[in-house]
């Protein structure tokens, strides 16, 4: 059976289906070109990507102890299982030829679906902070989700994965780019490329390690995990229901 | 009474005598005679009325808290009155306008929402990052119902706040008078143990708020929090997920603005809830007016503690000589010390040296952005109120 390798975008009123043999032109493209344009691609998506993940990563990075390793530690973790959901996704697409922006109905389901699964894991993870923080705040090893002890799973590395199954618009951008490559291989490459150049953007989060974490600072940041997490909720029911989230 | 009790405490600033408060009234009296000057030569009666009205009634609070030295108990006339009277103008404005207080969607795309100051901190991360505003309002005046354009409210918003700093909640803020007039109506508080961290909620509504703007490209406090839509407009309900938008309004609203000052006696929508005030908090630390309590006099009553209706004083507080960086300079502490203990403050100067000199200065600049933003409400609402009557 030939298999056929298919990206299907959605755009109003029309989908469009676009095929690529082995003897596209644009294999045939410098591969230092196309990795610089990866990397360009990644830098100028950069704040897109920051505003997009921003209430998964901030609010949670504000809960965690105090010191730049255990925050780096964290947006290593975050960002690692966002990439392997970029990948995760990417291959599917590609394997199956399904699709990066489904119709209308479809992407409701997936969307919304993520969004619930968003806002539970949230909720989750603000319980978890005050588990883990019932002693004193600055902990020295990352809050985790799930059972206590070592059984749990990092919170970073769940919501890291939920925001790259996500679909952010500079991930679509770089998807399409990277169906016109030809070959799985390229196109993961040129996500891995891309994703470097989003994560220079993240690199000053780090920072955030400097902030002392009191009482008061992971009281704020629960808070704020738990108000985001209502929203992701409600939009991801309204999306699942169907509905329009702006009344 | 109280008057004739603080004459004779030591630290508390005496009345004045008629004279000298008429004259420290006189620059007040002509700022408000010439911001009212518009409204008192137009032909319309009812407007006419009201300007020589707000002028009158503005002119003479001001005249009281010179002549009994005490700020809280006349401030909060103004601040009622205002809270008051714009829903008022508001609702009525949009229901001749619109007929309705729901802004259909098209008005939104069409940048036809009022802007209002309490999205500011809102846009500043998406302006920023993306240079885009992130509110659906014009930038400059005109745009049916989008009165003076987002550059007017932000430049007068900043020239205010570097001044007065959270002072802009006590004087300007024409949101606050409602909850302020519901917590002075009962005699005593039932509920007065509150949880202290409740305090920091503001923070957290500040933080997700500016995170979900910043992502989603919208003013996700005016969507999906804001209890004054319940006042004001809101987006127009057209399926579920409106109706649940507007009920959370209108519970905030009820809760926090109504039943919550009446059990409480604080306003628990500014302290528990608003994430402009916890961002003006910051300019508090730019602003060259403060409230200083001199440990020398303070025999700890806890009384201002008490009387403040925000939360912004703590026993470590009282002890450190200083109020929370959440204060709104209402003056209630100040009034409510029998020591004259909690000052006025002006930064760089020695605390209580001359607190009533700091007290006027600070007036004087709360009370000229009183006169002209919360004036023009007033008027406004008024002569809305006299068109009905007359």
């Amino acid at each position: 059976m030939t298999k056929r390798h298919i990206f299907i975008v959605f755009s109003p009123g029309r989908v469009s289906q676009t095929c690529w043999g082995k003897d596209d032109t644009s294999e045939n493209m410098a591969a230092p070109f196309i990795i610089g344009e990866a990397f360009l691609l990644g830098v100028a998506s950069g704040p897109a990507c920051v505003a997009s993940c921003g209430p998964v990563v901030f609010p949670p990075l504000l809960s965690e102890g105090t010191g730049w390793r255990l925050n780096a530690r964290f947006l290593s973790l975050f960002l690692g299982t966002r990439f392997l959901g970029y990948l995760l996704f990417a291959a599917i697409a590609w394997e199956f030829g399904v699709l990066v922006s489904p119709p209308p109905a479809e992407r409701g389901l997936i969307y919304g679906g993520i969004h619930v699964l968003l806002g539970v894991f949230l909720f989750w993870y603000a319980y978890s902070v005050g588990r883990g923080c019932a002693p004193k705040c600055a902990g020295t090893a990352l809050v985790s989700i799930g059972p206590a002890g070592k059984r749990g799973v990092p919170g970073a590395a769940v919501l890291g994965f939920l925001t790259g199954v996500s679909l952010c618009p500079p991930f679509v951008a770089a998807g399409l780019r990277a169906a016109e490559l030809g070959s799985l291989v390229a196109a993961l490459l040129f996500f891995g490329v891309f994703f470097v150049g989003t994560t220079l953007w993240f690199v000053p989060f780090v920072g955030v390690g400097c902030v002392k974490r009191s009482e008061s600072v992971v009281f704020v940041a629960r808070t704020a995990i738990v108000l985001i997490a209502l929203y992701y909720l409600l939009a991801g029911i309204a999306m699942l229901a169907g509905r329009s989230i702006y009344g | 009474m109280a008057d004739a009790m603080c004459a004779g405490l030591p630290g508390k600033t005496p009345p004045r005598t008629w004279g000298r408060a008429l004259l420290l009234t006189l620059p007040i009296a002509m700022w408000s005679l010439l911001m009212s000057s518009h409204g008192m030569v137009q032909a319309d009666r009812p407007l006419k009325m009201a300007s020589a009205l707000t002028a009158a009634f503005l002119i003479a609070l001001f005249f009281l808290m010179m002549k009994t030295a005490n700020t809280y108990r006349w401030r909060r006339w103004y601040f009622v009155a205002l809270g008051i009277l714009f829903p008022i103008e508001f609702i009525h404005n949009v229901m001749v306008l619109r007929g309705s207080m729901g802004i259909p969607i098209e008005e939104m795309i069409a940048g036809r929402t009022p802007f209002c100051f309490l999205p500011i901190p809102l846009l500043i991360l998406p302006a920023a990052l993306t240079k885009t505003l992130v509110f659906p309002g014009s930038i400059l005046p005109g745009g049916g119902m989008a009165g003076g354009g987002m550059a007017m409210m932000v430049g007068l918003w900043l020239a205010i706040t570097l001044i007065v700093g959270k002072g802009w909640c006590s004087y300007a803020c024409f949101f606050g008078g409602i909850e302020e007039g519901m917590a002075a109506l009962p005699k005593k508080a039932k509920w007065s143990k509150l949880d202290p961290r409740l305090r920091l909620v503001p923070w957290a509504v500040l933080l997700a708020m500016v995170l979900l703007s910043l992502a989603l490209f919208e003013p996700a406090y005016c969507m999906w929090l804001c209890p004054f839509k319940a006042v004001s407009e809101y987006v127009a309900a057209r399926n579920t997920v409106g109706l649940v938008q507007n009920g959370i309004f209108v519970v905030l609203f009820a809760a926090l603005v109504i039943v919550l000052p009446l059990l409480t006696k604080k306003r628990t929508q500014c302290t528990f809830l608003c994430p402009f005030g916890a961002f003006q908090s910051i300019f508090n630390k730019t602003s060259a007016f403060d409230i200083k309590i001199d440990r020398t006099r303070c025999s700890p009553c806890v009384l201002c503690q008490k009387s403040c209706p925000t939360m912004s004083l703590t026993d470590d507080s009282i002890k450190k000589g200083e109020t929370l960086m959440s204060c709104m300079k209402c003056g209630a502490c100040v009034d409510a010390c029998p020591k004259g203990a909690a000052v006025w403050h002006i930064r760089g100067t020695e605390v209580a040296v001359k607190p009533e000199k700091a007290r006027l200065m600070f007036l004087y600049a709360a009370w000229a952005t009183a006169v002209m933003l919360g004036g023009t409400i007033i008027t406004q609402g008024l002569a809305t109120l006299l068109q009905r009557v007359m």
